[in-house]
């Protein structure tokens, strides 16, 4: 789906990003798998999972660092650029979980003359409550230039 | 001969890897499945003739550090997963992912040719709840694209854990 294009000028501070839910099952680790090409065993086989000390299977950095992407890119479109990244992974996304990803608008500004929003963006479970925090920032184009 | 933590902190911090590149240029497919695992549609990422139409002249990957990683590295096949870790030596070898910061600089294109240049930043050993021995280490992955252009720094942090039963065994 083609992501509206957000202007700086539209954006408030508080403004919630768009959220979505992504069910975690066997078929959505096996995507996982294939998607991030991660083949540690943690991630796809459960007795090693659990061998290691882990209550089973979980989702790998590179499925939930995509899906706090996809957040910030649905809600940028395509003239946006994602500047800045950083997520932590605190608690695990596990079959059986449904995954909640949000952001939020936290500041908007003006430096070396690019418009720039810092948001919140996080990962959340039922079971885990927030399972990864992250912050962003994103460079957005200006009505003023784009006119 | 008991773990030592200085001496790894001594010979491993500010250690740098040589400059390596990706096996392949970066595909489409890489990207479609990338997208696929989340429910990611957007056409900038998937759709040739819809990206054709946009500012970037073509279908980018998304700005996830783990694919430009995946672009840097060895490639889809086969798995490889030990060569994009750094190797420090740690009492455990279980493998957590606990975080990682990317700034970018550039966007990735479909036929761009990654590499990546890696570097321990630091290492160190706190406790965790399984392992009160476990090593934390900090790795700085510069990569840039086919002309030198710098395209993302991604700094990640790793955790290195010993088994239940390896921590039980110790004691």
């Amino acid at each position: 789906m083609k992501a509206q294009q957000r202007y700086w000028e539209d954006v408030s501070e508080g403004e919630e990003l768009a959220n979505f839910q992504i069910e975690i099952n066997a078929r959505r680790a096996y995507l996982d798998v294939s998607g991030s090409q991660d083949w540690y065993p943690p991630h796809h086989d459960a007795e090693f999972a659990r061998k290691a000390g882990h209550a089973g299977i979980f989702m790998t950095t590179g499925f939930t660092q995509a899906a706090l992407v996809r957040v910030l890119t649905d809600w940028m479109g395509d003239e946006g650029f994602l500047k800045r990244l950083s997520f932590e992974m605190r608690r695990q996304q596990r079959p059986g979980d449904t995954m909640t990803c949000r952001g939020r608008v936290t500041r908007k500004y003006i430096e070396d003359g690019r418009h720039y929003v810092d948001c919140e963006v996080w990962a959340e479970s039922e079971r885990e409550g927030m399972t990864t925090p992250g912050r962003a920032v994103v460079a957005l184009p200006s009505r003023e230039s784009a006119g | 001969m008991p773990y030592d933590i200085e001496a790894v902190r001594r010979e491993y911090i500010g250690m740098e890897f040589g400059k390596s590149r990706g096996r392949y240029p970066v595909e489409y497919d890489p990207i479609r499945r990338h997208c696929h695992m989340v429910d990611d549609r957007n056409p900038l990422f998937l759709d040739p003739e819809y990206a054709a139409g946009t500012q970037w002249g073509g279908v980018i990957a998304p700005p996830s550090g783990w694919l430009a990683m995946y672009f840097a590295s060895l490639g889809p096949w086969p798995p490889a997963f030990e060569a994009l870790v750094p190797v420090v030596p740690a009492p455990g070898k279980q493998i957590v992912n606990l975080s990682q910061d990317v700034e970018w600089f550039d966007v990735i294109r479909v036929g761009d040719h990654l590499s990546v240049v890696r570097r321990i930043a630091d290492v160190y050993q706190k406790a965790i709840s399984i392992d009160p021995e476990a090593v934390w280490v900090v790795s700085e992955s510069t990569i840039t694209n086919q002309r030198d252009e710098l395209v993302c720094v991604v700094r990640n942090t790793l955790l290195f854990h010993r088994t239940p039963g390896e921590v039980a065994a110790a004691q």
